[in-house]
């Protein structure tokens, strides 16, 4: 349900933007939708846009699927959750290939991780892991070297779901 | 004990060193597995790579299903395109493209797929709607990749699988190592603990044993009978014994803290103390301070000083120096020691006045001695009645017998004050024992005793020894035998063993005597002791004889001994050693004693005697005998007679008072007047041994000890004779007249000195001028004749004279008959003598 929701939504979005976009940035107007557990509404949608209004975090760092340093900006999870009070015991991030992953509210912090929208300042585009990826400042932290948070780094995010 | 410790201390400090050098290292290597555990290195890379496939899978599902109904949308082919392409970003980029860059393989399968990319993106990113054209070749595009993929998905397992088991044996080795590191730490830690255990336990027992020492040095020191005082380096007493307290008067408790100064040492020394104690302190020299026992003394507490023994010894401990005193009242041992050294004075002056005693007595009982012998002596060559004579024998016997008792004192005395001295001499064995025996036989005759002599064949031979005194002890031992024996015979045995170098003789004297008492065997050796017969008579002993004898035996390295049965008799016995001696001395014993009877020659004597009676005595003796004797009181008076005159011999007292005889001799040897080389005697109320060596020193040529007796007198006056002015040969004119009788030598003699005198005459007057020659025959003819006569010192003149007369060379014929004039006239009155001699 969710996937064709989802694929027609794309399908919709990327027939306004044929003629405005490069075909390779098609993918680019996609949304993040964000689920409410409590509600049983229709998921908000979010732009890159819309993104780009709230508080913005960025930092450079290594990463185990890049090479060098890449720099990263973007939203941080708990602020975005906590702007839309999506509240809960986990949240669900789902990926555009239905890889899904569940993260207690819990292991958010206030900077990490983020949904990065940029990549060394560029949109990302979905063959290069975008729009929206998680991901945390590796460098900064020996605790964010481990599995857990290589898992919850997700590329090509294209929902998140607050559970109970 | 000290170094073990310290091993151990150093033992252990290595080990703890160790172990944090192991621990250090673990915990790095588990701070470096911790870190490597909590990094993730490729998380789910495996999966992330594995995907590819399913993408890939997707992509192609997707295409097919939109082939078969159309029922896709363009988006969503571009978007499964997308993300499948997305996926092979992760084979070039990340880990993922490290895992991969040493693999040719993948690099071999990659290729393929990137050109798909592009083409695929080519299709895609193309203008306008994907045609099914697109689409099938899309498919034929992905379908052609497909097998590559799912190689690299392969491959990316087994890669990935291959990482996970290096991490492992990694992860295995280091556990491993950690492990390896933990045990050794372990086993140290036991090491150590193991000798932290022996430590203490080393410890404990010491501790233990530190106790029982120390208790048993504490019962020591409070049980020891030596005060032992012990102060630290300001001098404060911290410990004091029992036996301290006893000493100094102080209480343990009112004592200690206290400083030694301020209590125990002498005001006069605490000055000495303090510095002492300074000095030691600052440059650790000890003087008292271990310096072995030294005696001080010290203060009681009720201030009376005392002398005390004292011992410091000194120990270093962590409160700095302490003096340990070992001290002990010596003041009881001071006393006595005084009281001993007091009563050895005493004795010693006791002693001292004995002999001093016993020696001017002696000096003194002799001189009258000598006064009354010589008179006895002189009385005796006067004319006497029987009775007379008898009388004078028997004071002449007792006087003896005193004078021998003198001599036995003064003999005591020597011995006891050391100047005893032998004389020894050569002599012949058998003749001093014959001549022993014959001196005593009268007496043992008397009492009807028979006395034997039995000498050893092999001791009939010279010996070399202090035969006088030999003498002396014999005639003791016969003496004593003769005296206690009543009736039964003497036996006198002389017997030995010939040692190597010496010889050891046995004078043996038995007697059948009533013998002694086996108690007394030892007492009669003793001074002064006579014992007591039963019947209250005097027994055995008799005053100093024995003990004399024995003393003197002893002094020549022998004894003398006794055995005894009561009833049967004693048997004295002399051992003595003796050197052998390898010449015959039995020509020297013939000349001793000129032949009595011979008159002497008229002498001019100087007789120099202090005492009166003493030198009248003597010089009626030497009037007696013929001699012209001149008087001298004392040194003084002694050298101006000699100044005055020559004389023939000078007797010299010793002691006399302004100069004694030594000095005097001395003087006139020293001076050049007349009696230059007069023969000087010395004598001497004293021992002989006494003044010997001094008057041999002074230059006197004999020595006799007073009183002298008249034979001895004419032996000495005769002893002297060659030595005497004595131009008279008196053995060929003696043995002229034994041949042809007085008369005839007288004749002879008043011939030839008529010859004589007639040539002396002839010569004076000048009667032979021109004939030298005429004089030399004269004179050579009454040389031979003087030679007949023995009248040498004539006959010496005269040869010179002819000799000269021969050479006819006699400047000074005046003066020299003027000599022969003279010797002739002496010769004259010498030759009268001795014929006169003969006719008595």
């Amino acid at each position: 349900m969710i996937e064709k929701i989802h694929s027609r939504t794309l399908v919709a979005f990327m027939l306004l933007l044929t003629f405005s976009v490069t075909p390779a940035f098609a993918q680019d107007g996609m949304k993040l939708q964000v689920a409410k557990n409590s509600s049983n509404s229709e998921p908000i949608e979010l732009s890159i846009e819309a993104l780009d209004l709230l508080e913005q975090k960025k930092f450079s760092t290594k990463t185990i699927w890049t090479d060098g340093i890449t720099t990263f900006s973007g939203v941080p999870l708990k602020v975005l959750l906590n702007h839309f009070d999506a509240n809960g015991e986990t949240v669900e991030m789902v990926a555009l290939n239905d890889y899904a992953v569940t993260m207690p509210f819990a292991d958010l912090e206030d900077d990490a991780p983020i949904v990065a929208t940029r990549m060394n300042g560029e949109l990302m585009s979905v063959r290069d892991k975008g729009p929206f990826w998680v991901v945390y400042p590796y460098d900064l932290d020996a605790r964010y070297q481990n599995e857990t948070v290589y898992s919850r780094s997700i590329w090509q995010l294209n929902r998140l779901k607050v559970m109970d | 004990m000290k170094a073990g410790l310290n091993q151990y201390r150093i033992t252990i400090l290595a080990g703890i060193v160790l172990l944090v050098l192991l621990l250090a290292i673990m915990v790095t290597g588990l701070l470096g597995q911790l870190r490597d555990l909590s990094i993730a290195e490729d998380d789910n890379m495996q999966w992330g790579i594995s995907q590819i496939d399913v993408e890939f899978a997707n992509l192609n599902a997707t295409i097919s299903k939109r082939l078969s109904d159309n029922s896709l949308a363009d988006s969503e082919i571009r978007l499964r395109l997308d993300i499948a392409i997305s996926r092979l970003s992760i084979l070039n980029s990340g880990r993922a493209a490290t895992l991969f860059a040493g693999s040719d393989a993948i690099q071999k399968l990659v290729a393929p797929i990137e050109i798909f990319s592009e083409r695929a993106i080519e299709i895609s990113d193309k203008p306008g709607p994907i045609t099914d054209v697109d689409l099938l070749r899309l498919r034929a595009l992905t379908e052609e990749v497909r097998p590559n993929v799912r190689k690299i998905a392969l491959l990316g397992v087994e890669l990935n699988a291959l990482r996970s088991e290096a991490r492992r044996a990694e992860f295995s080795r280091q556990l491993t190592r950690t492990g390896g590191i933990a045990i050794v730490l372990l086993a140290l830690m036991a090491v150590l603990m193991l000798l932290l255990d022996r430590m203490l336990r080393r410890a404990a027992r010491r501790d233990a044993e530190l106790l029982t020492s120390s208790q048993l040095l504490k019962s020591t020191v409070a049980a020891s009978l030596d005060a032992i005082v012990t102060a630290n380096d300001k001098g404060q007493i911290v410990e004091f014994n029992a036996a301290a307290e006893d000493v100094f008067g102080w209480k343990r408790d009112e004592i200690i803290g206290k400083t030694m100064e301020e209590t125990f040492i002498p005001h006069r020394m605490r000055d000495a103390h303090h510095s002492g104690m300074a000095r030691y302190l600052e440059t650790g020299k000890p003087r008292v301070v271990d310096g072995g026992r030294v005696e001080l003394a010290a203060l009681r507490k009720s201030g009376e000083e005392f002398p005390i023994e004292l011992n410091i010894t000194s120990v270093k401990d962590d409160d700095g120096t302490k003096f340990i005193a070992y001290l002990r009242d010596i003041s009881v041992r001071k006393i006595n020691d005084q009281k001993l050294i007091d009563a050895r004075d005493r004795a010693e002056r006791t002693d001292k006045a004995k002999s001093q005693f016993l020696t001017v007595m002696s000096h003194e009982m002799r001189t009258p001695l000598n006064g009354i012998l010589g008179v006895l002596d002189l009385l005796k060559t006067t004319k006497l009645t029987a009775k007379q004579s008898r009388y004078a024998d028997i004071a002449t016997a007792s006087s003896e017998i005193l004078l021998e008792h003198i001599s036995e004192a003064l003999d005591i005395t020597r011995i006891e004050a050391g100047t005893f001295q032998l004389t020894p001499q050569d002599f012949d064995l058998p003749v001093l024992v014959h001549s022993i025996a014959d001196v005593l036989e009268p007496l043992a005759r008397e009492k009807q005793l028979g006395l034997g002599v039995q000498i050893d064949e092999i001791m009939r031979r010279s010996f070399h020894g202090d035969s006088s005194r030999i003498r002396q002890i014999m005639t003791n031992l016969i003496g004593n035998a003769i005296k206690f024996t009543d009736e039964g015979k003497i036996g006198i045995k002389v017997s030995g063993i010939h040692g190597p170098a010496d010889s050891s003789l046995k004078f043996a004297v038995a007697d059948t005597g009533a013998g002694i008492e086996a108690e007394h065997l030892e007492q009669i050796f003793e001074d002064f002791v006579a014992l007591a017969h039963s019947e209250g008579r005097q027994s055995r002993g008799d005053g100093l004889g024995l003990s004399i004898s024995r003393k003197i035996a002893r002094q020549m390295g022998g004894d003398v001994s006794v055995v005894s049965e009561v009833g049967k008799g004693s048997t004295f016995t002399l051992t003595v050693p003796l050197q052998r001696q390898e010449h015959d001395p039995q020509e020297s014993a013939t000349n001793a004693i000129n032949p009595v009877g011979l008159t002497e020659e008229a002498r001019e004597i100087l007789l120099v005697e202090d005492n009166n009676i003493n030198r009248k005595v003597l010089r009626d003796m030497l009037y007696a005998m013929g001699h012209r004797v001149t008087e001298a009181v004392n040194g003084v008076d002694c050298l101006e007679q000699a100044e005055a005159k020559r004389f023939d011999l000078i007797f010299m007292d010793i002691s006399m008072p302004e100069m004694d005889g030594i000095e005097a001799t001395r003087n006139l040897r020293a001076g050049d007047g007349p009696n230059v080389a007069t023969n000087v005697i010395g004598l001497t109320a004293h021992g002989q041994e006494e003044f010997r060596e001094q008057a041999e020193r002074a230059g006197m040529n004999s020595f006799h000890t007073k009183p002298i007796r008249l034979t001895v007198l004419r032996g000495i006056i005769s002893g002297f004779g060659g030595a005497l002015h004595s131009p008279l040969p008196t053995e060929a004119l003696q043995e002229l007249c034994a041949a042809l009788g007085p008369d005839r030598v007288q004749d002879t003699g008043t011939s030839f000195f008529g010859e004589l005198n007639a040539f002396i005459a002839e010569a004076r007057s000048g009667g032979m001028p021109a004939g030298v020659s005429e004089l030399a025959e004269a004179a050579h003819k009454i040389k031979g004749a003087a030679a007949l006569l023995g009248l040498q010192n004539l006959e010496a003149k005269l040869a010179e004279l002819e000799l000269l007369a021969r050479n006819d060379d006699v400047p000074d014929l005046a003066e020299r008959i003027e000599e022969v004039e003279r010797i002739s006239q002496i010769s004259q009155t010498d030759f009268a003598t001795v014929v006169q001699s003969f006719r008595l």
